[in-house]
């Protein structure tokens, strides 16, 4: 079968205006302009295969808004081939549009005074959808989520985070091909994070949409994704399950303990204490990321112990978090 | 895929819009405030007009129901730009802020899609207000109700109706590609007011101006005098639909030309 998406030595090139000052200034613009020529996609390809979900990340800037854009047909390449289910989307991005649903996290697509089940309706009449399909999927989506008191309700009386859900569910409406989420839980709480997860992966199996993810929390990525893509600087540093990725970081181990009081203030006092690892901090951990290679777990562990009192203490492999800062702080060795 | 032809546009439009209105009426007190402050443009528009007019009788040889012929004929045209194509007016923030990206992931027109997400009702006012003064300066100046009438009048407002559409599209367009291009709206807008007026008032410079740059002698001057002035109807009057398909199909170009070379912003 052939892929789904197929990107060759794709590059994107914005050219970016030095604007001059004041009123004269922009006088000046319009006759001389004067560009600085901005690489935010540099060479990359890939092939992705239907019903995959793909973990699209990268440092801020790195340019993953920037190809999805282009796959999606709303940006043109400079250079090199993308090919959406067989054709190039930015030469037809209407046909292009049926085939694929997009959300950006933090903007809405849907209509900002229309209560989503209004919302729902049109996309209906937009995209074609048959009456069967559209029960079918209005069906499916009261079986996933609570979906009855969001549909009452205008876009614009909705949190961020029913928003997102209502956003997420209209992208997934007409069943595309494929579905672009490029930061779906940014701002989201963690009850609301796990939902939205559990959403996407419940729709991926049934409907097999092949999905594309950006984002920067790796419980998403956990959650979510096998195969991980990471780009920096518009150029491609790996592609490949992520298992075979933590494969890299054998000789870490992280080590977990709880303590009692600020735990991030803690935190930062170990740090402080061992330079060489990397220490952070969520609500209910401490994690230490230890290279056996160049201390044991155990000695590191004793020297903890002598400056705190630790309540509680787990060993893990390295996580996904960690493995994703490590590779954009010294890149895949 | 079978391509979208006007019947599917048509009722996709109708259903906006029977959406749009019905959340627009359940915020009654805002429903109620923007209607009266309409109302209070309109008289206060009428009135200015009015003003002049008990200074000068006459213009240029058009007469008072003459000049308000036009002053009603302008209000009509004016109607659909109000109310359909109200949206440009938000162009230049959504493209600014990157927000425009959210339109263009539909498999319909984006030109279409983008202008039908806002219908202005109050534009329905103004289009009673203008229909009251036209009605009564028609009969005023005795013009008679023939089929004949009735079918120049129609095929003119929609002329009229043409070109000022594609001097909005056109201007708001321009936010493409300028980013301080309110002004440009802005100006455009203000000009049409002058659109009320016969052209020959003006000097020959702006008169040139009015029918070649800014055409807004178009919008009620020119194919006002096919129904005011039947013997004297000048060239460019009848050639006037022609030019407003053709000047309004170009700006639809523009826009479109510049939506698709849209970059967005980052992030
Ligand atoms: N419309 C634009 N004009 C000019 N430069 C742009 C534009 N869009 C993006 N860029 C630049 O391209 C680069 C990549 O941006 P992009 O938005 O793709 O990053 P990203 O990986 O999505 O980052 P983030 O995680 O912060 O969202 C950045 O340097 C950005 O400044
Ligand atoms: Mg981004």
């Amino acid at each position: 079968m052939p892929a789904i998406i197929e990107i060759k030595d794709v590059t994107k090139e914005f050219k970016v205006l030095n604007r001059r000052e004041g009123l004269k200034g922009s006088i000046k613009d319009l006759f001389s302009r004067d560009y600085k020529t901005v690489r935010a996609v540099d060479s990359i390809s890939m092939s992705i295969e239907q019903g995959e979900i793909v973990g699209y990340l990268g440092p801020n800037g790195a340019g993953k808004s920037t190809t999805i854009k282009m796959m999606t047909g709303v940006l043109e390449p400079t250079e090199g081939q993308i090919l959406v289910d067989g054709a190039a989307p930015y030469k037809n991005r209407e046909r292009n549009a049926q085939k694929i649903g997009v959300v950006f996290g933090q903007r809405s697509q849907l209509w900002w005074a229309l209560p989503l089940i209004e919302s729902f309706r049109l996309l209906k009449d937009i995209y074609r959808i048959s009456d069967e399909q559209y029960d079918g999927m209005m069906k499916l989506y009261g079986s996933l989520v609570d979906i009855e008191p969001l549909l009452h309700k205008p876009v614009r009386q909705m949190s961020l985070g029913q928003r997102t859900l209502s956003d997420i569910l209209a992208a997934f409406l007409h069943d595309p091909k494929i579905v672009f989420l490029d930061e779906p839980t940014i701002g989201l709480d963690v009850s609301m994070k796990a939902k939205i997860r559990t959403l996407i992966h419940a729709l991926n199996k049934e409907k097999n949409t092949t999905v594309i993810l950006t984002t920067h929390d790796m419980g998403d990525v956990d959650a979510l994704c096998r195969r991980i893509v990471i780009i920096d600087k518009g150029k491609m540093l790996y592609d490949n399950d992520i298992e075979h990725l933590k494969g890299f970081f054998g000789s870490y181990r992280t080590l977990k303990i709880r303590i009692d009081g600020d735990m991030k203030e803690i935190a930062e006092s170990i740090q402080k204490e061992l330079p060489d690892f990397s220490v952070s901090a969520d609500d209910e951990w401490i994690s230490v990321l230890v290279d056996e290679e160049k201390a044991k777990v155990i000695d590191v562990l004793g020297r903890l112990q002598s400056s705190c009192k630790i309540k509680d203490m787990q060993l893990e492999e390295i996580s996904t978090e960690e493995v994703i800062k490590k590779i954009y702080e010294e890149g895949v060795s | 895929m079978k391509r979208n032809g006007l019947g599917f546009y048509l009722r996709i439009y109708g259903k906006i819009l029977a959406q749009d209105l019905k959340s627009k009426m359940s915020y009654r007190a805002d429903f109620i405030i923007s209607t009266i402050g309409m109302i209070f443009t309109n008289i206060s528009g009428f009135v200015s007009f009015w003003i002049l007019f008990r200074s000068f009788p006459s213009i240029n040889g058009w007469g008072y129901y003459e000049m308000l012929f036009l002053y009603g004929f302008s209000l009509v045209a004016l109607t659909p730009v109000q109310c359909l194509f109200d949206n440009n007016w938000s162009l230049r923030q959504y493209v600014y802020s990157g927000d425009f990206i959210k339109y263009c992931f539909r498999p319909i027109n984006l030109f279409f899609y983008y202008q039908s997400e806002v219908f202005d009702i109050k534009g329905l006012g103004q289009l009673a207000f203008g229909l009251g003064t036209l009605i009564y300066s028609w009969t005023k100046i005795g013009l008679g109700f023939t089929p004949l009438i009735l079918l120049k009048m129609t095929v003119f407002l929609i002329t009229a109706s043409l070109v000022m559409a594609a001097m909005q599209n056109a201007a708001a367009a321009t936010c493409f590609w300028i980013q301080n291009s309110f002004y440009i709206l802005d100006l455009v807008t203000r000009f049409k007011d002058y659109a009320k007026y016969p052209i020959t008032i003006f000097s020959p410079v702006f008169r040139f101006i009015f029918t070649f740059f800014l055409p807004i002698a178009f919008i009620a001057y020119y194919p006002s005098l096919v129904v005011l002035r039947p013997d004297e109807v000048p060239l460019l009057s009848w050639l006037s639909p022609l030019i407003a398909v053709v000047f309004f199909w170009l700006s639809y170009k523009l826009w479109m030309r510049g939506a698709m070379k849209y970059n967005g912003t980052g992030s």
